[in-house]
C-alpha cells in the first residue's frame, strides 16, 4: 500500500510540472506575428522522410542557401530571414500536425513552398482561419488559384491541367498515330491532368492510375508494365512524382522494353539528378525521354539564372549537386525575397498579400513563363518547354541548347499558344532591388 | 480491494474532465490541439487494452478500424446531413460492424496468424478508398464540423472546442469500459486471456466472448477514427497508415497493455515524443534529416526498453479507480 501511495504522489507531481510547463511555453505576442526588428520567420512543410522524399528533401536546404546569401548581403530591409523546416513524410495528417507547430508555436510570418496537393488541402482550414500567407505552394493543383476558397494561397507552378493540355498539343504535333499510354497518380493531381488531356482531346490506349506512394511496391509497377504491353503502347506518358518515374524505368528495364517505348515525363517526375540517385547505373536508360519543364535546364551553363544560382549553391549549400530541386528551392526563395521587399519596411500579412497581388507579375524569376498574379488572379506560371533527357539525365531543349519554345495556355478551355520564351533579367548578383 | 461504484467513478472522471476543460482556457491553441490528439489516442489505445490486455487477442489493424469509423462518419455527415455528434455514433457503430465481421475470423486465429490477418487489414483497407469514387481516392474527403457553438463566445477557438469534444468522448469511453470490465464480461475475458482451455472448461463460451471483445474494441476504435477525422478536417488513406496502427500498439505497450488508466499515459507519451525530439534537436542542433527521424528513434528505443525492463508497463501511472483490480 505504501508503495502505491508514493507512486500516486509521483503522478500528481508530474502532472503539476507538466501543466506548469504547458502554461510557461505560451509566448508573448508581437506587433506582426513572425516579424521582429531584425528577423522575419518563415515556415515550410515538405517530405524529408518516406517514399516521396527523394529529391524533394533537397529543396529546403536550397531555399536556406539563397536566404543565407541574402542575409549575408543585408537581408530584407535590414531583417534576416529565418526558415523553419518541418518534415511531413507526405502524409496530410502529419502535415497538419507540423503546420500547427509552425503557425501556433514557431509563429511564422508566412508559409513558403509547402509541398503536396492533399497536404496543402489538409492545412487550409488552419491557414485560412489564421490568415497566414501561403506563398508559392509546391503543387500544380489548379484549385489553389481559387481566391474565394484559398484567399491567402499563391500557387506558382503551372497547373497540372495546363501541363496536360500542353502535353496533349505536343503529342498531337509530334506523336500523331502513336499508341500512347498514360500513368497517373490517382488523386487531385492526376484528376487535374485527366481534365487537361480531355480538353486537349488526347486519346490513350491505356490509362493506368496508381495510389500515391504505391510506386514503392514492385507488384504495382509490374501491373503498369503488364498494362502497357497489353495495350501495345509505344509511347508512355508518366504523370507522377519522380520516384514513380524511377520505378517505371526499373520496370521497363526488367521487362526489356528500354528503347522500345518512348517515355514522356511530366515536370513533377523528371528531375535528372534525383533519377540518377534512384536508378544508379540504370539511369542512362532514361536517355531520350522527353520531359516538360517550366524552369530552364539546371545543366544549361549559358542561362544567367542558372549560373548565378549555381554560384550561390556552391558557396552556401554544402556541396549539394545543383539540380531541378535546388533550382526550384532557389527560385522560390528569390520570389519570396522580392515579395518581402515589396511588403514594405514594416511588413504585415495583409501588406505581403497585397504586394504579391499588385506587383508579383513583374518580379524576376527563372521560368520562361510570365506570372499572372493580380488583385483578381492567383494564377502563377502558365507555360512549358520540351526537352530531351541526355545520358547525364539533364534535359536539353528539343529546339537545341539555349533555344526555348514556350507553350502557354490556361487551366480552362483557352487554346495552347506557341511562342519564343522571354522573362525579366536576373538582378545583379542575384540580389533583387525591387 | 473494494470496488468503487459506477456513480463514484463517473463523478471522479467528470471532475478530471472539468479540470481539463477549464484548464484548456489557460493554454494556447497548440496545446488544445495536442490535448485533443492525446484524448483521441487515449480512446484508441483503450480499445487495444480492452482487446489485448483483457481478451488476449492481438490486433495490428486498429488503424484500419479507425478508418472505417472515420469514413462512415464523414460519409453520413456529407450525404445524410446529420449533425456531427450523431456522425460519431455512426462511426462507432460502423467500427463495431467491421469489428464483428473481423472478430468472427479472429476468434478462430491465434498469435502470429491473428497478427498477420489484422496486419493485412491495416495495409489493405485504407487503399479501398482508391477503388470507389465515393470515398474520394487519395485526396480523401473533407469533414467540416463548422465553428464552435456561438454561445461559447468568439474567443473560443476551434481547437479548444475539439479538445472539449474529445475529452467528453474519452470520459464516456473510460467510464463505460471500466464498468464493463468489472462485470462478469470483464472476468470472462481475463479468464480467457489467462488460459483459454481452463476458461472453456469453466463454462465460458470462448468464441462468443472473443467476438464480443473484438466488436466492442472496434466500436471504440471507430469512435476514435471519427474524432480523428474531425481533428484533421478530412479522411484520406494516408491519414490511416500502417504507422498509425503500430503507433497505437506502441502506445498500449508503453502504457502496460492490461492497464486501462495507462492508456492515458501512453497517449500523452505519443503526443509528447515529437515535441521532445524537436526540443532536443533544436538544443543539440542536428540537421533536418536527424530532426525528421528522431521521433521514430525515440519511440523505438522506448518500446524496446519497455519490453525489456517493464513488460507490464511502468508502475508509476496506475490510477487506482481506473486500474484493473487484483486479488
Amino acid at each position: 500500500m505504501f508503495v502505491q501511495r508514493r507512486t500516486k504522489g509521483g503522478i500528481f507531481a508530474a502532472a503539476v510540472v507538466a501543466a506548469a510547463a504547458l502554461v510557461a511555453s505560451a509566448l508573448p505576442a508581437h506587433a506582426e506575428t513572425g516579424v521582429t526588428s531584425s528577423t522575419i520567420k518563415l515556415g515550410v512543410t515538405i517530405p524529408l522522410t518516406g517514399a516521396a522524399a527523394p529529391g524533394y528533401n533537397k529543396i529546403p536546404a536550397a531555399m536556406n542557401a539563397y536566404f543565407s546569401y541574402v542575409n549575408a548581403n543585408g537581408g530584407v530591409n535590414g531583417r534576416q530571414i529565418k526558415l523553419v523546416v518541418k518534415d511531413d513524410a507526405y502524409s496530410p495528417a502529419q502535415t497538419l500536425s507540423v503546420t500547427n507547430d509552425l503557425i501556433l508555436k514557431d509563429k511564422v510570418f508566412a508559409l513558403v513552398g509547402t509541398l503536396g496537393t492533399a497536404n496543402n488541402e489538409a492545412t487550409t482550414r488552419l491557414v485560412n482561419s489564421q490568415g497566414v500567407p501561403r506563398l508559392f505552394v509546391n503543387t500544380g493543383f489548379s484549385g489553389f488559384a481559387d481566391m474565394k476558397k484559398y484567399p491567402t494561397t499563391f500557387p506558382l507552378f503551372p497547373s497540372y491541367a495546363t501541363e496536360a493540355k500542353v502535353m496533349g498539343k505536343y503529342l498531337a504535333d509530334n506523336f500523331a498515330g502513336h499508341k500512347v499510354a498514360l500513368i497517373y497518380q490517382d488523386d487531385d493531381f492526376g484528376m487535374d491532368a485527366l481534365k487537361g488531356f480531355s480538353t486537349a482531346g488526347t486519346n490513350f490506349v491505356a490509362k493506368i492510375p496508381y495510389a500515391a506512394l504505391s510506386q514503392a511496391d514492385p507488384s504495382v509497377v509490374g501491373k503498369w508494365i503488364t498494362s502497357i504491353v497489353a495495350a501495345g503502347a509505344d509511347t508512355v506518358v508518366m504523370f507522377g512524382v519522380t520516384s514513380a518515374t524511377g520505378a517505371l524505368a526499373g520496370g521497363l528495364y526488367k521487362a526489356n522494353l528500354i528503347g522500345k517505348v518512348q517515355l514522356i515525363l511530366g515536370s513533377v517526375g523528371s528531375d535528372g539528378t534525383t533519377l540518377k540517385g534512384l536508378l544508379g547505373p540504370l539511369a542512362p536508360a532514361l536517355a531520350g525521354s522527353i520531359a516538360a519543364s517550366f524552369l530552364p535546364s539546371p545543366a544549361d551553363a549559358t542561362d544567367e539564372y542558372i549560373t548565378q544560382f549555381k554560384a550561390i549553391n556552391a558557396q552556401y549549400n554544402a556541396g549539394a549537386t545543383f539540380d531541378n530541386n535546388v533550382l526550384v528551392g532557389m527560385n522560390t526563395a528569390m520570389l519570396t525575397v522580392q515579395a518581402l521587399r515589396a511588403a514594405g519596411t514594416s511588413p504585415t500579412r495583409a501588406s505581403l498579400i497585397k504586394a504579391i497581388e499588385t506587383k508579383g507579375s513583374t518580379w524576376a524569376s527563372a521560368a520562361f513563363s510570365p506570372i499572372l498574379y493580380s488583385p483578381t488572379s492567383h494564377v502563377g506560371y502558365t507555360g512549358y518547354w520540351f526537352g530531351k533527357l541526355g545520358l547525364d539525365g539533364n534535359a536539353v531543349s528539343v529546339d537545341g541548347p539555349g533555344k526555348y519554345t514556350l507553350y502557354t495556355t490556361d487551366s480552362g478551355s483557352a487554346p495552347v499558344v506557341k511562342a519564343v520564351a522571354s522573362r525579366p533579367a536576373m538582378p545583379a548578383k542575384g540580389l533583387p532591388k525591387n | 480491494m473494494k470496488h468503487k461504484s459506477p456513480a463514484v467513478r463517473l463523478l471522479l472522471l467528470v471532475l478530471i474532465g472539468a479540470v481539463l476543460i477549464i484548464g484548456s482556457g489557460y493554454v494556447d491553441q497548440l496545446r488544445s490541439y495536442q490535448g485533443a490528439q492525446a484524448a483521441i489516442f487515449a480512446i484508441a489505445i483503450s480499445s487495444i487494452v480492452l482487446l489485448t490486455g483483457y481478451s488476449g487477442q492481438i490486433s495490428l489493424g486498429h488503424g484500419a478500424l479507425m478508418a472505417v469509423g472515420g469514413y462512415a462518419a464523414v460519409l453520413c455527415q456529407t450525404h445524410l446531413h446529420i449533425p456531427y455528434p450523431f456522425a460519431f455514433l455512426v462511426g462507432t457503430f460502423a467500427g463495431g460492424v467491421a469489428g464483428f465481421l473481423l472478430g468472427i475470423a479472429a476468434a478462430r486465429l491465434r498469435g502470429p496468424y491473428l497478427a498477420g490477418t489484422t496486419l493485412a487489414l491495416a495495409v489493405g483497407l485504407p487503399s479501398l478508398a482508391n477503388q470507389f469514387h465515393i470515398l474520394g481516392g487519395e485526396q480523401g474527403l473533407l469533414f467540416d464540423v463548422g465553428n464552435p457553438p456561438a454561445s461559447l463566445g468568439s474567443d473560443f477557438t476551434q481547437y479548444r472546442w475539439f479538445f472539449v469534444v474529445t475529452v467528453i468522448a474519452a470520459i464516456l469511453v473510460f467510464w463505460l469500459l471500466r464498468n464493463l470490465l468489472s462485470t462478469r464480461y470483464g472476468r470472462r475475458w481475463r479468464a480467457l486471456r489467462a488460459n483459454p482451455t481452463a476458461a472453456a472448461l469453466s463454462g465460458i463460451k470462448v468464441g462468443k466472448a472473443k467476438v464480443l471483445a473484438f466488436t466492442l474494441s472496434s466500436c471504440v476504435a471507430g469512435l476514435a477514427g471519427s474524432l480523428f477525422a474531425m481533428l484533421l478536417g478530412l479522411v484520406a488513406p494516408l491519414a490511416f497508415t500502417l504507422t498509425l496502427s503500430f503507433t497505437l500498439v506502441t502506445g498500449a505497450v508503453l502504457a502496460g497493455v492490461s492497464n486501462l488508466g495507462g492508456s492515458i499515459v501512453g497517449a500523452v507519451v505519443l503526443v509528447a515524443i515529437p515535441e521532445l525530439s524537436n526540443t532536443a534537436a533544436a538544443h543539440f542542433g542536428g540537421s533536418d534529416k536527424v530532426t525528421a527521424n528522431l521521433p521514430g528513434v525515440i519511440t523505438s528505443v522506448l518500446l524496446i526498453a519497455t519490453v525489456l525492463f517493464v513488460p507490464n508497463g511502468p508502475k508509476l501511472p496506475r490510477m487506482k479507480f481506473l486500474a484493473r483490480t487484483r486479488q
